[in-house]
C-alpha cells in the first residue's frame, strides 16, 4: 500500500552524497545506506514517508524525488509499448518506445519469443499469425534477456497488438482476441490482440 | 534546462608576444627565489582561479555542464542510460564510456582536434568509483567532454564538470566528484596551475575526491616529490575539492529549484 508523503510541498533540495539521516531511517528511492548514514544518490527534493500501518519495521523511509530523472529504462515487470521490427519462425523483434507511461530517449531492442506470445496452446503458436512488422504491441518485460534484447511477453489478455495496419494500408480494428479487420477492405487478419480497456 | 549565471568569470587581457615573453622571464626569475610571490595572474600560491559552472547547455543530451576556470573552458555532455552496442557482451552492471577531445582551436598552436585517450581513461577511472553502475544494468552511459580552450589544469576541470553533468542527467551517484591539481616548484606548492606554470613545474599532483564520503577516486603523481610534501599537497587538494563541491551543489540546487 502506498503511504502519503509528509511534506506535500517537497522538502529541501539535496544533491548526490548529501546526508539525509542516520540509521533510524530507511533508504528509499534516490537514496542509499552508507554504514550508519543515509545519503542521497540523485538531485531532488527530500521526502519522508511514514511507515505503513501494521508493519514490523517502524522506521520512516526517506527518499529523493528527482527533478529530472534520466530517460526511462526497461526493468523486469515494466509494461512497455514496442513496435515490431522483424518476425521470425520462433520469435519477433521489437523496438521498445515507451516504458510504462514514459517515452524512452533512445530505442531499446526487445524480443517476443514463441512461448511468450499467449498463455494457451503455447505449442501451436504461429508467429506470423500473431504479429506483423510495424505493429504496435503492449508487452511485459520478463527479464533483461541477453546481450541483444530484453525478453518481452504478451501472454496476458491486456497485452498484445494495440495498433496495426493491413496489407493494403488501412487501419485494422480489433474484432476478437485473435482477429482484426481492415477498415477499408474488410479483410480479416490474424493477430494476438490486446484486450481493449 | 539551463540555470541562470550568477558570478561572471574574469578574462585576462590578451597578452602580446612581448608581454608573454616578459611574463615568462619574470616567472623564471621568481622560480629561483623561495618566497611567496604573486603569480602572473595575481593569485597567491593557494588560490584557485575564478570558477564559473552551469548546467544544461546541451539540450540534446540527458545532462550537460559547462565550466570555466580562468582561461580553461570545458563542456561535457552525458547521454543515456541507453542501449549498449551489439558487439558488447551482456553485463549485469551498467557501463560508463568516457571520451575527452580537444577542439582544433583549443591550444595556442592550432591542432587537429584529436581525441585524448589518456585523459579519457583517467576520466573514466575518476568517475566509475562514484557512479552507481548497478542501477542501470545492461545499458550504457556515455560521457563526452570537449575542451573548448586549454588554459592549464584541464583534466581536473573535466572531471569536476563531468560529475556535474552526470548529476544533471539524473544518474545515481554515491557522491559528486571534484578534482584539483597542484604543481611543485622547488620547495613551493601552487594550486590550480596555468599552462605557463605547468610548463615549468618540477612535478604535479592531481586528486579526484568525493568530499561527502571523504574518499579519493584517483591520484596522479608526476615528477619529483618528497614524502612530506606529497601529504601536504594531498591535503591542500582535498580542501580545495571540498570547497569546489560546495559550488557544484549550489549550482545543482539552483537548477533544481528553477525546474519546479
Amino acid at each position: 500500500m502506498a503511504a502519503t508523503a509528509m511534506d506535500h510541498d517537497g522538502g529541501e533540495v539535496v544533491t548526490p552524497g548529501e546526508l539525509l539521516g542516520n540509521s533510524s531511517l530507511l533508504a528509499g528511492l534516490g537514496a542509499y545506506a552508507d554504514g550508519r548514514c543515509v545519503r542521497a544518490s540523485i538531485t531532488g527534493h527530500r521526502r519522508l514517508v511514514p511507515p505503513p500501518p501494521g508493519s514490523t519495521d517502524q522506521r520512516s523511509t526517506v527518499e529523493v524525488v528527482g527533478h529530472k530523472a534520466h530517460g526511462a529504462v526497461p526493468q523486469p515487470g515494466s509494461v512497455v509499448i514496442a513496435r515490431v521490427t522483424k518476425v521470425m519462425a520462433r520469435m519477433a523483434s521489437a523496438d521498445i518506445m515507451c516504458v510504462d507511461s514514459k517515452a524512452v530517449k533512445e530505442k531499446f531492442t526487445g524480443m517476443i519469443r514463441q512461448q511468450d506470445v499467449r498463455a494457451t496452446e503455447i505449442d501451436k503458436v504461429d508467429m506470423f499469425q500473431s504479429y506483423r512488422p510495424g505493429d504496435i504491441v503492449r508487452a511485459l518485460v520478463l527479464s533483461l534477456g541477453d546481450a541483444r534484447a530484453y525478453y518481452l511477453s504478451t501472454a496476458q489478455n491486456e497485452l498484445g497488438v494495440v495498433s496495426a495496419q493491413s496489407i493494403t494500408g488501412g487501419t485494422l480494428v480489433p474484432i476478437s482476441w485473435t482477429e482484426m479487420q481492415c477498415e477499408l477492405t474488410g479483410q480479416i487478419e490474424q493477430r494476438k490482440v490486446a484486450k481493449v480497456e | 534546462m539551463s540555470a541562470a549565471a550568477t558570478a561572471g568569470t574574469y578574462s585576462p587581457a590578451s597578452a602580446a608576444g612581448e608581454k608573454r615573453r616578459e611574463r615568462k622571464e619574470e616567472l623564471r626569475r621568481h622560480l629561483a627565489e623561495d618566497a611567496d610571490w604573486p603569480r602572473a595572474d595575481g593569485r597567491s600560491f593557494h588560490d584557485c582561479r575564478p570558477a564559473f559552472m552551469q548546467t544544461g547547455p546541451t539540450t540534446a543530451a540527458s545532462g550537460s555542464a559547462y565550466a570555466e576556470f580562468g582561461k580553461t573552458k570545458v563542456i561535457v555532455s552525458v547521454f543515456g542510460p541507453r542501449e549498449s552496442k551489439k558487439a558488447m557482451l551482456y553485463s549485469d552492471t551498467g557501463r560508463l564510456n568516457c571520451n575527452v577531445s580537444y577542439t582544433t582551436f583549443a591550444t595556442p598552436i592550432r591542432g587537429q582536434g584529436t581525441d585524448n585517450k589518456e585523459y579519457s581513461a583517467m576520466l573514466h577511472k575518476a568517475l566509475e568509483g562514484a557512479v552507481m553502475l548497478h542501477t542501470f544494468p545492461k545499458t550504457t552511459v556515455d560521457v563526452f567532454a570537449l575542451v573548448l580552450e586549454s588554459g592549464g589544469s584541464d583534466l581536473p576541470i573535466i572531471i569536476s564538470c563531468a560529475s556535474l553533468a552526470l548529476a544533471d542527467a539524473g544518474i545515481m551517484m554515491y557522491d559528486l566528484v571534484t578534482s584539483v591539481s597542484v604543481s611543485c616548484f622547488g620547495k613551493n606548492i601552487i594550486i590550480d596551475p596555468t599552462s605557463d606554470e605547468e610548463a615549468w613545474q618540477d612535478g604535479s599532483l592531481m586528486v579526484a575526491y568525493m568530499p561527502a564520503r571523504k574518499e579519493i577516486t584517483q591520484l596522479t603523481l608526476t615528477g619529483e616529490w618528497s614524502d612530506g610534501k606529497i601529504t601536504n599537497a594531498v591535503e591542500l587538494c582535498m580542501d580545495a575539492c571540498s570547497k569546489l563541491c560546495d559550488i557544484l551543489r549550489e549550482r545543482l540546487k539552483d537548477a533544481s529549484s528553477l525546474a519546479e
